[in-house]
């Protein structure tokens, strides 16, 4: 066992006190946090340009409230510019708008029927299809608003009424517990937050498993393998470095961790989300820390193994697909569990020892699972990890005799076998 | 400094033991019923061409593989991993950590024999200035020079002190200088008692060097003893003889089966059990002598010898 921590030791202190992993833990919190906020910044600023818009009102009294309208629903990017049409040919007011549109005084124009209150009849002009989008988010719903509240004036209902006639339902979602009790939950938040912690098992899961494949393509090109299987066994030798770069891993995550936590105190606000800390219930903290570990375990033994049996990392090429696949599986499986946590095959994926730290780890984020499932899920986790540091064992040994041939799936296979 | 403590045999007396110890390849015979008895505090030459068979046979010793059959004892115990403390193994493939530096990877490849930490830089360093790299120590391993690295590696094998050490092509690619000074080495080392396991396929190496020897060829053992009792096995066989003026030696002189011309002087091959001092006067009277030499045989010539006569026993 002594042996084992000295393995760990040289491989934890190699690791943690190269630049690459200084550099590392400065830049890994910038990238997710670009991974995380991209999309969120990216979604929130769409189409909030400023655009102007022509509106030509034939009907003579549905420019306020469509005015009004849109600014009830927050377009303060979009100016309308009434064109007056007074004491003039329909088709000139018309023709005018147009001109305006092609030659760029406006980005747009809206021209409002005569008998807008009886058709509800407008046309909108513009030079690109990207302007639909405004068409279709905005001006569209906020006209209708226009056209409702001008028929209801017409029929001399007072605003009040208006009001509560068309008032939508008011919703809240309450999550209870197994042992009965309430709790308030922000559905949405619950998923989002859970599709962080999980973006972040991956992403460690792929960067710390990668290490420990070319951590052993290294022992072979240095021809250290010799050497160290004269003292110690190709186990302790894989369990050493799988858990000495574990190790490395585990500490720039907690370096993070901490940093966040203290940083955040109570939840990080990027535009409209929110990262709510106080999401972080027991059972998904624990859950997380656990789901990481093993994750990052199974993951590493498993590239452990492939790089027992290559030369170098291109030889490692042909097999990292099939591995990377493991996560990329249960990623695209993550709608069908979301839409139905607790059906057959939700619950018999998500206890597949691969794809259990993003499956079992996101039905404990959105509906606690009955705990006998989240333990058995770790108990084939802890044995695959068993297992396969094995399996990486007896491929090193087979493998360092193999100095030069490229490893086919079959060689792999024999040398399990034997 | 190893965990199980092994009762060594006295100095003279067998340490490792190799019986019937047998590796195949497919249709390859890499190792075939390999039998040794390397007495103790000796260097013991493991001889024999590339691809003989040393290095499978030194694996299964280290465990590095495992033999289809036969069993390797240390010290009256069966070998396996809980005795590999005892045994320091320099394999012909070279290899240290790069990156790391000259005294922490001694210290690291001493503490994986069980050494502790503390003691094992303090070792480091006392190797380090023992083999002239004292400078060297906080530098790391890719800024030497092969043959410093060489003597790094060499260092590695001993620092934890074996009882048994393999040394596999030891000398190869070192320039005559760092040969000598590792040869001494060998020899401080031995000296305290430890057993030389010294593989190698140069011949005239091992000639200076080893108490006793095995060749090996084809994955068989062809020959082994002490140096004496191999002489002994392969008497003289051949005299150097030359004239004035270049002259052929006469024809029928006797116990002589075999003349040729070899390098400016003549090559006389003896007959088994002939004696060169009878053949002198012959000589003398067949002209003016002006050189005459009777060596004894190199490895090499013996290794050639002990070779045919395997071949004519297989064929006869």
């Amino acid at each position: 066992m002594s042996r084992v921590l000295t393995i760990i030791r040289k491989e934890y202190l190699e690791r943690v006190r190269s630049k690459s992993f200084m550099i590392g833990t400065l830049l890994g919190p910038a990238l997710m946090s670009m991974f995380i906020w991209l999309p969120v910044m990216v979604a929130g600023s769409g189409g909030d340009d400023e655009r102007t818009i022509g509106v030509v009102d034939l009907s003579g009294d549905s420019f306020g409230s469509f005015a009004a309208a849109l600014d009830e629903r927050g377009a303060a990017h979009l100016h309308l510019l009434p064109v007056g049409c007074e004491g003039r040919q329909e088709a000139d007011c018309v023709a005018e708008l147009k001109s305006m549109v092609v030659d760029g005084t406006v980005h747009s124009g809206v021209v409002i029927a005569a008998d807008f209150l009886e058709t509800g009849k407008a046309v909108f002009y513009n030079k690109s299809v990207g302007a639909l989008v405004v068409l279709d988010n905005t001006l569209r719903p906020a006209l209708s608003r226009a056209l409702r509240e001008g028929r209801f004036a017409a029929a001399a209902v007072d605003r009040d009424l208006y009001g509560y006639l068309t008032a939508g339902s008011e919703w809240s979602s309450i999550s209870l517990t197994p042992e009965g009790g309430e709790e308030q939950q922000d559905g949405d938040m619950a998923v989002g937050m859970a599709f962080v912690l999980i973006m972040i098992i991956y992403i460690m899961v792929i960067m710390y498993g990668s290490h420990t494949l070319t951590a052993v393509i290294e022992e072979k090109n240095t021809r250290m393998a010799e050497v160290l299987l004269a003292s110690v066994s190709p186990n302790d030798l894989m369990l050493g470095k799988v858990l000495g770069i574990g190790a490395a891993g585990l500490t720039q995550f907690g370096i993070w961790a901490l940093t966040f936590f203290a940083l955040s105190q109570r939840g990080v606000t990027v535009g409209e989300f929110t990262l709510d800390v106080g999401f972080l219930t027991p059972i998904i903290l624990v859950s997380f820390v656990v789901f990481f570990v093993l994750g990052f375990f199974l993951y590493a033994t498993l590239y452990a193994g492939v790089g027992a049996m290559c030369n170098t990392v291109q030889d490692s090429q042909q097999f990292h697909t099939p591995l990377a696949m493991g996560m990329v599986v249960p990623m695209m499986l993550l709608a069908l569990v979301l839409r139905a946590p607790d059906s057959t095959a939700a619950v018999v994926l998500s206890l597949v020892p691969l794809f259990a730290p993003v499956l079992m780890f996101m039905r404990v984020c959105v509906e606690t699972p009955p705990l006998w499932q989240i333990v058995l899920s770790w108990v084939l986790m802890i044995v695959s990890i068993l297992l396969s540091a094995r399996a990486a064992g007896k491929l090193f040994r087979v493998g360092i005799l193999m100095y030069g041939a490229s490893p086919t799936w079959a060689t792999l296979l024999k040398a399990l076998r034997t | 400094m190893p965990e199980s403590a092994l009762q060594l045999p006295p100095v003279g007396e067998p340490i490792l033991t190799l019986r019937g110890v047998t590796k195949h390849y497919g249709e390859k015979r890499a190792a075939h019923d390999i039998n040794l008895a390397i007495p103790r505090g000796s260097i013991y030459g493991f001889l024999g061409p590339n691809g003989a068979g040393k290095t499978t046979t030194i694996r299964s010793i280290m465990n590095i593989i495992l033999p289809d059959a036969g069993e390797i004892l240390l010290a009256g115990r069966r070998l396996d991993r809980t005795l590999s403390d005892h045994v320091g193994y320099l394999p012909e493939e070279r290899g240290l950590y790069r990156k790391m530096k000259c005294r922490d990877q001694l210290g690291f490849l001493a503490e994986l024999k069980g050494v502790p930490r503390r003691e094992a830089l303090a070792r480091a360093d006392r190797w380090l200035d023992r083999l002239d790299l004292g400078a060297w120590k906080d530098r790391k391993v890719e800024t030497l020079s092969k043959g410093m690295q060489q003597k790094i590696q060499f260092a590695a094998t001993f620092i934890f002190g074996p009882d048994l050490v393999i040394l596999d092509e030891v000398f190869s690619g070192l320039d005559p200088l760092n040969i000598e000074l590792l040869r001494e080495m060998i020899l401080e080392e031995k000296a305290k008692g430890t057993t030389i396991l010294f593989s190698t396929h140069m011949l005239h190496e091992a000639e200076k060097i080893c108490d006793a020897i095995c060749l090996i060829e084809g994955g068989e053992v062809i020959l082994d003893g002490t140096m004496a009792e191999v002489r002994a096995a392969f008497p003289l066989r051949s005299v150097r003889v030359a004239w004035e003026g270049d002259a052929a030696p006469p024809e029928g002189l006797p116990g002589v089966r075999h003349v040729e011309h070899h390098e400016g002087s003549w090559r006389l091959t003896l007959d088994e059990g002939a004696d060169p001092a009878a053949l002198l006067p012959h000589l003398v009277a067949a002209g003016r002598l002006t050189f005459f030499s009777a060596n004894r045989p190199s490895l090499g010539e013996i290794f050639l010898a002990a070779v045919s006569r395997q071949r004519r026993e297989v064929a006869a």
